[in-house]
């Protein structure tokens, strides 16, 4: 296990080094100057880009850009936006904060509803029950998630007027923002109306936590009652029940806990999947978070921003895709044998 | 002779697509305690579908009929399939020739195999029953000829070999005192020194413990000396059944004959001569002979052998064959 936890997360650093290949290269292919597109300061202010200049090492060879780039990049220093010259690693924390809440939420939701049902299909399988969720989930897997979103708010938000139609908090309850995640800033202020400011910032969640969970939850529904089907008709199911041990005692510590391996094995894959619909959704709904500000600055060309979203976002999915393989490794030690092969 | 197992005239058909298939055609066995019953043929010929129906892993597919299947005193037909199961969940365990796929890869062997000693065995409260649990697992792997039980009972499936997953099944199957072990084809996979440790092993067991054995395999030579009986089953036919020693020297049936060659005992053949076998393949499923299904196989087969015959007895031996060998003139 530690050899190959080990392996892991060398092959992280890696990818994530990699990654810093490809951002310094893209501050070359943008149009503009490169040191603009990467520092955020522009010529038009001379003094300052001559100390960009000497502090990235423009003034020496591309290698010694690049070194000089990686120290900037890994001591957080990430530049400043072009637009409004603000510091890109300072804005992107509680942006980072908003965009976790509400993918983890999503992702909660996701196993809450859709593990099981999956459970309830393979039950019933191919009985009509075991028809009508499996032809729900595959309608709702198949809805892309924009139109979904906008389905939603017109059905809930504007016909049904039982929740707001986008943002994340009323501004009358003027919380301060520190860790971006809405429900944590409101339990951390010292406002007097937490209980009213909770019920509201719930009140403009749950719209897109439902949106975002969909997705998921159709794909875990369908993993689940696949490998539960498959598990019931393996051998060492049906020797405990030689064995005579009770059916409940074989479903809940045999068939389920061999059942949810596969499912571990795809929540890496589920997350890059939430992680490209919270782009969109964020900027559906007005959600203040990652997303919506990558696309902002893509639309704004303001790169220094862009480098810093993309990094964040693609580390955020490398970093979790990680940890699952190593939760999975962990928690299904005769996966380990596959993975070093025989010996 | 008081049998525990009895089973006369006991059918299974299959539903296909072309209708109903006779898998095992009128089969007879009786078993009686502490008795290792030895159950041979050739892949096919519905020996682990007997298996399958005297536990009760009977799919709804299946159609059952028997004059009987007793099981001590239980008609095992006429239970509702919660009972059937308690009863055969008490005194009946199997194992099978794949021992690694029927453990749970999951899950740690000693939990598993403690998981398999029942909880009315157990003596104290809580944390005295847990520890009672782990001393009877360690009981357990001694029984089966498993030393280091400490480190056995930490590992997890894939980590045994398959003789010592073969012994650990064991273990999980005798973990309550069974009247009855079913033993699947045990060690089709084993090299042959594995083969003859669990062999032995079960011989020991069955002699311990008063437990009997109904051992299947398709392999005369893993017939073990221990065992009382045998029975020889082709395309789901009883062929020939009798005291193992009796039936291996004397056999009547010309399938036994057959099989006794082909085993190859002691045979001195000089290099390159050909090697023993029956004429022929196993039928398909779906193109049964009718009668004696032998019949276009068997090197005596004549005209009455389209019919059925019926089981004939010689003192101990039973066997179903109109023309039965040492005992016609014409047969050589």
């Amino acid at each position: 296990m530690i050899r190959y936890s080990f392996r892991r997360l060398a092959l992280l650093v890696v990818t994530l080094w990699l990654l810093t290949v490809f951002l310094f290269a893209l501050n070359y292919f943008f149009p503009g100057d490169p040191l603009t597109n990467m520092s955020g300061v522009r010529a038009s202010n001379p003094e300052a880009y001559q100390q960009q200049v000497v502090a990235r090492n423009f003034d020496q060879s591309i290698v010694m850009q690049y070194v000089s780039f990686l120290g900037h990049f890994t001591r957080g220093d990430w530049g400043q936006s072009l637009t409004t010259q603000r510091d890109v690693f300072a804005d992107l924390m509680p942006l980072l904060g908003a965009t976790l809440e509400l993918s983890l939420l999503a992702m909660i939701l996701a196993m809450v509803l859709g593990a099981p049902l999956g459970l309830y299909a393979a039950g019933q399988q191919r009985g009509a029950m075991d028809r009508v969720v499996m032809g729900i989930s595959l309608s709702a897997y198949s809805i892309p998630v924009f139109w979904l979103a906008q389905l939603f708010i017109l059905l809930f938000a504007v016909k049904l007027g039982w929740t707001p139609i986008s943002g994340q908090l009323n501004p009358l309850f003027n919380i301060d923002v520190r860790t971006g995640a809405i429900l944590i800033d409101i339990l951390l202020s010292d406002t007097p109306y937490k209980k009213a400011a909770i019920a509201d910032a719930i009140n403009h969640l749950w719209l897109p936590v439902i949106v975002l969970a969909i997705m998921p939850a159709t794909m875990l529904l369908r993993v689940m009652r696949n490998s539960m089907l498959e598990v019931l008709q393996q051998n060492y199911i049906r020797a405990a029940r030689a064995r005579g041990l009770s059916e409940s005692r074989i479903l809940w510590l045999h068939a389920l806990p061999n059942a949810m391996q596969p499912v571990v094995r795809q929540l890496g894959l589920m997350f890059s999947i939430l992680m490209s619909n919270i782009i969109v959704l964020e900027v559906i709904f007005n959600w203040p978070g990652m997303g919506s500000w990558l696309v902002k600055s893509i639309y704004e060309r303001d790169y220094p921003v862009m480098q810093g979203g993309l990094f964040t976002i693609a580390a955020l999915i490398l970093l979790v895709n990680v940890l699952v393989e190593l939760f999975h490794a962990w928690r299904y030690p005769q996966v380990r044998k596959e993975l070093y092969a025989e010996h | 002779m008081s049998a525990i197992l009895d089973i006369r005239n006991l059918s299974i058909e299959l539903e296909t697509d072309n209708g109903l298939v006779r898998v095992l055609d009128r089969f007879n066995l009786q078993l009686s305690e502490g008795e290792i019953h030895t159950l041979v043929g050739e892949s096919g010929s519905g020996k682990s579908l007997l298996a399958k129906a005297i536990l009760g892993f009977i799919n709804p597919r299946w159609k059952i009929t028997a004059d009987r299947l007793w099981w001590r005193h239980y008609d095992l037909l006429s239970l509702s399939p919660a009972q059937r199961r308690l009863v055969t969940g008490r005194d009946m365990a199997m194992i099978f020739q794949d021992p690694g796929s029927h453990l749970d890869p999951n899950e740690k062997v000693g939990a598993q195999l403690q998981e398999s000693i029942p909880s009315g065995a157990l003596k104290g409260i809580y944390l005295k029953r847990r520890a009672d649990r782990k001393t009877r697992a360690e009981r357990l792997l001694h029984r089966v000829g498993i030393k280091d039980t400490d480190d056995v009972m930490e590992r997890y499936p894939h980590e045994l070999s398959e003789g010592l997953a073969q012994k650990i099944s064991i273990a999980m199957a005798i973990a309550h005192n069974p009247k009855l072990l079913i033993a699947d084809e045990p060690t089709t996979a084993m090299e042959p020194s594995t083969r003859a440790q669990i062999y032995r092993l079960l011989a020991k067991l069955s002699a311990s413990q008063g437990m009997s054995i109904l051992m299947v395999t398709q392999d005369l030579t893993a017939v073990v000396p221990e065992s009382q009986r045998m029975s020889m089953i082709y395309c789901g036919q009883l062929m020939e059944t009798g005291p193992t020693q009796q039936l291996m020297a004397e056999p009547y049936h010309p399938y036994t004959d057959a099989m006794l060659s082909m085993s190859l005992f002691n045979q001195d053949l000089p290099p390159k001569t050909r090697l023993p076998t029956l004429k022929g393949a196993i039928p398909t499923l779906q193109h049964m002979p009718i009668g004696c299904r032998l019949g276009p196989r068997c090197p005596y087969a004549r005209r009455a052998c389209i019919h059925q015959p019926p089981l004939e007895k010689r003192q101990q031996q039973q066997f179903a064959c109109h023309y039965p060998l040492r005992d016609d003139p014409d047969h050589e």
